[in-house]
């Protein structure tokens, strides 16, 4: 029986998990987290790091309390070293160091993408799919090939959560951006009627959203009426879900995969799923997407691929974990994945 | 019979059919709409990429560039038909090729783009599966310009490179190194003044993906040295 505790602290969320092997399974004992929402503008580096300095203890000892165990129990701890906001990823690494360290329990580095995309697999029950990971730091489609993820194509500039963040927030609709469990552009987009000719690029797998953020944007300058807001939403909406899908079908084709999967923080999206499902059942291909509470940033998933990655002999000493702003997915190397 | 119609493959965005017609071969290429997309959208999407695909297709072939030669055109029913080449995708075959028949095509290719840039079209998806390499007659052929368009910015050159580069890297990451020098190789023949430029680009846009560390250190070093 292994229990292995995970950090994640990539960005807006301070997540605490715990999974647990036995002889029946991987279980998940805890996930606990808090988020740092702020009052305007989008997300400032220092403050959600303050934010999760304050935070740590308690949800650490919540995830704690919620397993039943105390943290002598605990096999390893994983913690999420990049990529990610530099203060922020400081803040769980300098935990996870000093776990480690005080307590003598080995120390497991993980990608926090790896840890999206893994998760993701676990609940869904997936081998071998293609991965459309979609959040506010990431846009991308990849497949494992050769003990890695490969990333097939990608955004060339913003990511799809970026997108719409960026634009609720210029046009004064958030924060808060999700109420409900619904991006402030989606419920605007329910009073559109009318369909604008917006930028759609995609080029082969890959695409690009920074021209239709800077023509949606410049059409909101223009409008006169509330229900003009909602044309641009819909609009905006449907023209960057159906690029991320036209590429999802693109790279479905080119692989020939029978596994469609979905993470990030945009997989909570009812509209973007529905669209995904509709597309891998053209192909006959099995669709599942990521339930809310492990498609956003979560502790569980660092603990859960650390768990795997612990069970194949990869840790690291705490004085060498050293935070990784920068660390692409397809740098990783994974041993359990098929080739 | 005078004439009968195979559905040859389905595509991501348009169903392929071969068509003949008194012993002549011909390919007609129907774009389908997607359930997935808004009504008013798709009816706009198709008509549009009908069009510059023909538009496209009519430029390179009269410019002596490996391409079927669109014979009929109907964008409102989205429907274009083109001459029959012969060939397998190169994605399903590279496997099967050896080294040196992979850098000539790599090589040819190369050329071929270099040229096709050179009239300001760029293709806009141009992975392995887009090209069709017949080993009866040695030759390649460039198909599926549904992306493609016209532009005088090297970044749309730059960015098909870079399509093609990553397709190679990851369908054949062991051909990839031979397969990129000789695409350069013939690129610069084809595309002749100032393709480094465009190398340069190439370059680029790599490192402007997501958390590339190489990014990072440049910076640092450019800082460390000023």
């Amino acid at each position: 029986m292994t229990i292995v505790l995970g950090i994640e602290s990539t960005s807006h969320t301070f997540g605490v998990g715990i999974v647990q092997r036995n002889y029946y399974g991987i279980r998940i004992l805890a996930n606990e987290c808090s988020k740092y929402i702020p009052v305007r503008g989008g997300i400032h580096p220092r403050e959600a790091s303050l934010h999760h300095a304050r935070e740590a203890p308690r949800v650490l000892k919540s995830a704690l309390d919620k397993a039943g165990i105390s943290i002598k129990d605990v096999d390893a701890i994983a913690v999420a070293l990049g990529p990610g906001l530099g203060p922020c990823l400081r803040v769980g690494a300098t935990l996870a160091r000093f776990l480690s360290s005080y307590y003598s329990k080995p120390l497991i580095p993980v990608n926090h993408a790896v840890a999206h995309i893994e998760i993701g697999k676990f609940v869904a029950g997936f081998t071998d799919p293609l991965v459309i990971y979609v959040s506010g730091g990431n846009t991308l489609v990849a497949i494992q090939r050769k003990k890695r993820y490969r990333i097939l194509g990608e955004t060339l500039d913003i990511p799809l959560g970026n997108l719409l963040d960026t634009f609720a927030r210029e046009v004064g609709l958030a924060p808060p951006y999700v109420v409900n469990g619904k991006h402030q552009v989606d419920i605007c987009s329910e009073r559109g009627q009318n369909f604008i000719d917006l930028p759609y690029t995609v080029k082969g797998i890959d695409l690009s959203f920074s021209g239709l953020l800077t023509a949606s944007l410049k059409y909101a300058e223009k409008i006169k009426a509330r229900q003009e807001l909602g044309d641009i939403c819909l609009s905006l909406r449907e023209t960057a879900f159906d690029m991320i899908v036209e590429v999802a079908e693109r790279a479905l084709l080119l692989t020939g995969k029978k596994e469609v999967l979905l993470v990030g923080g945009v997989a909570s999206n009812n509209v973007l799923r529905q669209k995904l499902e509709t597309m891998a059942a053209l192909h006959g291909a099995r669709y599942e997407g990521t339930p809310p509470e492990v498609s956003g940033d979560n502790g569980a998933m660092i603990a859960y691929t650390g768990l795997l990655l612990y069970e194949h002999g990869t840790t690291i000493e705490p004085e060498k974990a050293f935070i990784k702003q920068r660390w692409r997915l397809d740098e990783v190397e994974l041993p359990w994945l098929l080739d | 019979m005078a004439s009968r119609l195979i559905l040859l493959s389905e595509g991501a965005e348009a169903k392929i059919y071969l068509l003949e017609v008194f012993n002549t071969k011909l390919i007609v290429k129907h774009r389908i709409s997607k359930p997935y997309r808004h009504p008013l959208f798709d009816k706009l999407f198709r008509e549009r990429r009908t069009k510059t695909e023909a538009r496209v297709l009519s430029k390179l072939y009269s410019s002596n560039l490996p391409v079927p030669a669109p014979l009929f055109v109907d964008p409102f029913n989205s429907i274009i038909i083109m001459e029959y080449v012969p060939g397998k995708k190169l994605s399903d075959v590279i496997y099967q090729l050896n080294k040196d028949v992979v850098n000539s095509i790599a090589y040819r290719l190369g050329k071929y783009v270099g040229k096709m840039h050179r009239l300001n079209i760029y293709h806009g998806d141009l992975t392995l599966a887009n090209i069709l390499y017949s080993k009866n007659i040695g030759r390649i052929f460039l198909i599926d310009f549904g992306l493609a368009g016209y532009s005088t910015d090297i970044e749309e050159y730059a960015i098909d490179i870079h399509l093609i580069e990553r397709s190679i890297n990851a369908l054949a990451p062991e051909l990839s190194k031979s397969f990129v020098e000789s695409f350069w190789q013939g690129y610069m023949e084809g595309y002749g003044e100032n393709a480094h430029e465009i190398k340069n680009r190439v370059h680029e846009i790599k490192l402007r993906g997501r958390y590339v560390e190489e990014r990072l250190k440049k910076r640092l070093e450019h800082e460390r040295y000023r």
